[in-house]
């Protein structure tokens, strides 16, 4: 795969990614762009082995997940300060921003392969099967995934 | 359950635009595209030197097996012109034999009085 076959099709991704890395940090955007940078560098150099057996994006998105846990078991901890949370830019300022302050809280509470499958489900609208290949676990356990995230989701956050 | 849901889908977290991510992204490629390079380049340079040496071993055992066809030697004989060489050097060089005697006796002297000198001092 060209250097420029590959950006054009990062270009389509990038935000997507962006934002599934962005929930899974816990709305540092800074971190989550390094973890995005690393999943990009990483998926160029294995671009060679992408075969289109599955959508680049599912490819994409498993890469940068592996990259995530990487940086978890490095830093030996994913707790990044949910205060970030409220520089995210928002529509309807205070009460948006509180709300993103509470999903970030709640989201940062969740088992790594919750908040995985929770953010591809409801954020990027990934299917059962995609998220399943993504996290690399059949997709009975990803329905399991996703009724505990709800769950343990709806004991942190007010409605 | 639903709730939830509605809250998750209505509050997908924003990205900020950053015109620079791809342009940052291009940048690692082409550096990963240096180092890919210099990578090949080293590799190519180590397999040229393995196939010269390989072709270099082959052409010197080709050579050196044609010569021991060509011009084969009898062992026996180069044993005894070894011997021969070292009676005729012996030969030719007797009358000189006396001077190394002599200076190693000397130096024999000076070695053994100097470490009884040191023994007696103590």
């Amino acid at each position: 795969m060209t250097q420029e076959r590959f950006i054009s099709l990062v270009r389509a991704e990038q935000e997507p990614l962006r934002r599934f890395l962005l929930a899974l940090c816990g709305g540092d955007a800074a971190l989550a762009d390094d973890i995005a940078q690393d999943a990009l560098v990483r998926a160029y150099v294995a671009s060679g082995s992408f075969l289109g057996l599955s959508k680049f994006s599912t490819w994409l998105f498993r890469i940068a997940y592996n990259c995530y846990i990487d940086h978890c078991r490095k830093a030996k901890t994913d707790d990044v300060p949910v205060e970030e949370a409220l520089n995210i830019p928002s529509g309807d300022a205070a009460d948006k921003s509180f709300r993103y302050q509470q999903l970030y809280r709640a989201l940062k509470l969740l088992p790594q392969k919750e908040k995985a499958a929770i953010s591809l489900f409801y954020f990027e609208d990934k299917s059962i099967k995609e998220i399943s290949a993504i996290l690399d676990i059949p997709q009975g356990t990803v329905k399991y995934q996703l009724s505990m995230g709800r769950t343990h989701l709806k004991e942190h956050i007010q409605l | 359950m639903k709730e939830i849901e509605d809250f998750l889908r209505e509050n997908k977290p924003q990205v900020k635009e950053d015109p620079t991510f791809i342009l940052a992204a291009q940048r690692r490629m082409d550096a990963v595209e240096g180092i890919k390079a210099e990578v090949d380049r080293q590799r190519s340079r180590g397999r040229i030197a393995l196939v010269a040496a390989l072709a270099a071993g082959l052409a010197i055992g080709v050579f050196a097996t044609a010569l021991a066809f060509l011009y084969p030697v009898d062992a026996s004989s180069l044993h005894e012109g070894l011997w021969q060489g070292i009676r005729l050097f012996l030969d030719s060089w007797k009358s000189y034999l006396m001077i190394p005697v002599a200076i190693l006796a000397i130096l024999l002297g000076l070695v053994l009085s100097g470490g009884k000198s040191s023994l007696s001092r103590g």
